[in-house]
């Protein structure tokens, strides 16, 4: 669904590139995953989809067809992306939000229809919204907010759907209920792909996770495959073990202390 | 002696003592000593060289004979012809002291306005002779002859000069009066000084005189400043005779849309003033009120029921 | 917005309308105005009335709902709420082309306008242009700053300009650049409203992509715009359509940066209710304005940029309270 074929990635001034040769598939109806320290090239990868930064080598493809030669409203109706961080300067009412995810499907001009309105109202019963669908999104906690903007990128109704970071300023509850979310996407056939530093829940909810390191893939598999301890050790520099959560079976990541305790 | 021959004595010596004082300047002591600034000016003064910096106290030392004197003139100032000849040293009003100083002169003739005390003030630490006058009715020219026929050394000849230019306005006067006829068939004007805002002259300045002279009204002349800002409403409210205006701005009020509210534009009553020759109060005003005069004449014979009572 | 909001926008500009055609530096009753209406006043009152007040009112409201629509546009596409459409080099690209028509002294009813709407044109494709150098035409921040570059050179250039000639056009360029709508007149309106209605009706047009360009830069690519092109379209047309009212009123300041924010504080959520809300209520301020100016000081006239620079006075005390 969304594949990466040898991309190479690098930012116009800088002399090593961010993302070095990397070949990933997210494949449709299965959530991928993609782990690794801080400035490993993780929102690059998001980047290189919204088409700010272009491939110097390899093709990213979309569903079939090369990014490059798509627009992005062809993209927009085929993947939607949820970025890291939105913080809109005028404050609008939760419903017309979540229309604007309608965009790349009407004409330019005329505003939503009746079949936009109703995408809209189902995308957010999806995501856990309807309640606060006419309350201003300033009004919003961060947890409302970020199921706002998962609701308005389903409301684009593509078959892949990519999120950078969903749940750092979430609460247990608003966390497990996002991955639940994703877990339910993918099982309806939806390509989700997705950049987190939640290991733990990643171990758990992932079909396939990516391990990035300084721009390279150094794993890609299954959980088991990938979250063992030496390898993860070697990424993070840091001491770590990993077990088997005894709750729920997933391989489990708990970093040592360096320092000894006071 | 009778009483008769003693009153007559007195009479004649007061009559005399009256006749030598009516010429005494506004404001100022028998003789002419303290400038507008209130800086005075030595009796003792014989200057040799003059910056001159404004057009009309160019064209009076010109006039005065003592062209030879000017080292130093002002941008604008371009008459007499001769005048062209002396070397330029910039603004007339906030001059550039370092050209005046360069001139080396001994006196230096400024415009009174506020914004020249500080020039006069560093003048006058240099060394210099400073005389500051106003320049806003006829009898400031009158002043302005008599200052620089005494820096110059020949204060009769700067009171002839003052009193020939203003007899000249007064000829114009009485012609004005007694041609017109019945009295109140005055035409009304108005004069165009500016539209960006709307400038016109009011009862302070030396054109509100020329225009009296002429024999016509200022339909502004309640306005007690020189140069008052008016709203175009007012001007059609006022509804003026005529409309004097220069060269340049004549044909852009004819075309334009908002003053064709004013019915004297409307009706193509603009007349063109030569702004060289009315523009200053200097030695040509007697010339100036007589070709305002003049206009008004050719413009009455070509339409004479255009002239209006007066208004008020 | 709510329909009661509209409302009172409307007859907002309304009641202003009918007070700038009432009331001028000549005081006319009541009566006289609407006889010079009808067409049966005395002549001086319908000169007064239909010659000089009217032409204004309808050229204040076009140069208003120009100015609202302009800055409304602007804002939501460089998510700024303190974006206005004169700070992206229209203003000082216009005042250069005025200045330099003014001292040209050239005679021609036009040339002063059509000399500033090129300046100001020339100004706008050096941002963009700036903007390309600095590899950033679509980012909002890179524009600002092309801007302030710009702006800092034009002005630069006008005082040169100005230090050269004398002062009657010293005078006459400082008249210009203060703002005024003395020079109304039906041809002028027509124009204005004629762009004005087109540079509203495209930014209308592209409504929902500005909202889509308010949210940011990345969320705008997720939702499928283009944003590099999108952010350079809008902004071209925002400052065109500030280039026309500058053309036909001068520079007219504050009007652009205060009237959207007058339209949100109403309940505008939609960047289209906005930009509409922003034109009424901009056509109403500047009219409102004019007013002022007119009569404040009769006979004299104050400049129309100071009343609406007042205007912003109270406007940015009342945000530094609300900040705070």
């Amino acid at each position: 669904m969304i594949c990466f074929e040898g991309v190479t990635l690098r930012y116009p001034g800088q002399r090593t590139p961010a993302i070095r040769s990397l070949s990933l598939t997210a494949e449709a109806g299965a959530v991928t995953a993609i782990v690794g320290p801080n400035g490993s090239g993780k929102s690059t990868l998001v980047r290189a989809l919204l088409g700010r930064v272009t491939p110097e080598q390899g093709t990213v493809v979309i569903d079939g067809a090369s990014l490059a030669e798509l627009s992005r409203r062809d993209v927009a109706r085929r993947m939607a992306v949820v970025t890291q961080r939105e913080e809109p300067v005028f404050p609008m009412l939760v419903r017309d939000f979540i229309a604007l995810g309608r965009f790349a499907h009407g004409s330019l001009w005329a505003g939503p229809t009746a079949g936009d309105v109703a995408v809209a109202e189902s995308s957010a019963a999806r995501a856990g919204v309807t309640p606060f669908m006419d309350r201003r999104t300033d009004t919003l906690s961060g947890g409302e907010w970020q199921r706002v903007r998962i609701a308005r990128a389903l409301a684009q109704q593509g078959k892949a759907l990519v999120l950078d970071e969903p749940t750092t300023f979430l609460d247990i509850a608003h966390e497990m209920s996002v991955f639940e979310l994703l877990d339910e996407l993918a099982h309806d056939g939806i390509a989700v792909l997705l950049v987190s530093h939640q290991l733990n829940l990643v171990a758990r909810f992932a079909d396939r996770i990516a391990l990035l390191h300084a721009g390279e893939a150094v794993a890609i598999g299954s959980p088991s495959d990938v979250m063992r301890g030496d390898v993860l050790e070697r990424v993070y520099e840091w001491p770590l073990v990993v077990s088997r959560d005894p709750a729920v079976g997933a391989p489990m990541l708990v970093p040592l202390r360096r320092r000894s305790p006071r | 002696m009778n009483f008769r021959h003693a009153a007559t004595a007195f009479l004649t010596i007061s009559l005399s003592l009256m006749a030598c004082t009516r010429d005494v300047p506004r404001g100022a002591s028998t003789t002419v000593r303290v400038d507008d600034f209130g800086d005075t000016i030595p009796a003792t003064l014989r200057a040799q060289r003059i910056v001159s910096l404004s057009p009309v106290t160019t064209e009076l030392l010109f006039a005065l004979g003592a062209g030879a004197r000017v080292v130093g003139r002002t941008h604008w100032d371009s008459y007499p012809a001769e005048a062209r000849a002396v070397p330029d040293v910039g603004n007339g009003m906030q001059p550039n002291i370092e050209a005046v100083l360069g001139a080396r002169p001994d006196v230096v003739v400024l415009y009174a306005s506020a914004s020249n005390r500080a020039a006069a003030r560093r003048l006058r630490q240099a060394g210099i002779t400073t005389i500051s006058l106003h320049q806003d009715r006829t009898e400031d020219f009158r002043r302005a002859a008599m200052f620089l026929g005494l820096a110059i050394g020949d204060s009769a000849r700067g009171a002839i000069l003052g009193d020939r230019v203003l007899g000249e306005i007064r000829a114009v006067r009485t012609s004005s009066t007694s041609l017109n006829g019945v009295a109140g068939k005055h035409p009304t004007i108005f004069w165009h000084i500016w539209d960006a805002p709307v400038f016109t002259i009011g009862s302070a300045s030396y054109l509100d005189e020329l225009v009296a002279a002429a024999g016509a009204q200022n339909i502004f002349g309640d306005r007690a400043e020189s140069a008052p800002q008016v709203s175009l409403e007012e001007v059609v409210k006022r509804d003026p005779d005529y409309v004097l205006a220069g060269p340049t701005s004549a044909p852009k009020l004819l075309v334009n849309p908002a003053w064709r509210a004013v019915r004297a534009v409307r009706e193509g009553r603009v007349l063109v003033v030569d702004t060289a020759l009315v523009g200053r109060p200097g030695i040509r005003m007697g010339e100036a009120a007589r070709r305002i005069r003049a206009l008004l004449d050719s413009a009455a014979a070509a339409s004479p029921r255009t002239t209006n009572a007066v208004k008020r | 917005m709510r329909a009661r909001a509209w409302l009172l926008l409307f007859a907002a500009l309304v009641v202003a309308a009918l007070a700038a055609i009432a009331f001028g530096s000549v005081s006319l009753s009541l009566a006289a105005v609407v006889d010079a209406l009808m067409g049966r006043g005395a002549p001086d009152a319908e000169m007064i009335v239909r010659v000089l007040r009217l032409p204004r009112v309808a050229l204040g409201i076009a140069v208003g709902a120009g100015l609202g629509m302009s800055g409304a546009a602007l804002q939501a596409n460089l998510r700024n709420a303190l974006a206005e459409p004169y700070l992206l080099g229209v203003s000082g690209g216009a005042a250069v082309g005025a200045v330099l028509a003014t001292s040209l002294s050239v005679t021609g009813p036009g040339l002063v306008p059509l000399a500033a709407f090129a300046g100001a044109v020339v100004a706008v494709m050096a941002v963009l242009a700036v903007a390309q150098a600095a590899r950033g035409p679509g980012d909002a921040r890179v524009l600002v700053m092309a801007g302030v570059v710009v702006g800092a050179f034009a002005n630069a250039a006008i005082m040169i300009v100005m230090s050269n000639v004398p002062d009657q056009t010293v005078r006459s360029a400082l008249w210009w650049m203060m703002g005024s709508l003395g020079d109304a007149s039906w041809a002028g309106v027509r124009w204005t409203a004629g762009y004005v209605a087109l540079g509203g009706t495209l930014l209308m047009v592209y409504g929902r992509e500005i909202e889509i360009l308010a949210l940011g830069d990345e969320p705008a690519l997720a939702l499928g715009v283009d944003t590099v092109s999108a952010t350079r379209r809008i902004f071209l047309i925002s400052s065109l359509l500030a280039a026309v009212t500058v053309a036909a009123a001068g520079l007219v300041g504050f009007v652009g940066l205060v009237v959207p924010a007058i339209a949100r504080s109403l309940g505008a959520r939609t960047v289209r209710g906005t930009i509409l809300a922003s034109a009424i209520t901009g056509a109403t301020l500047v009219v409102a304005a004019d007013l002022a100016a007119r009569v404040a000081r009769a006979p004299a006239e104050l400049p129309l940029g100071a009343v609406t620079a007042l205007v912003g006075v109270p406007f940015f005390l009342l945000r530094l309270r609300r900040m705070s």
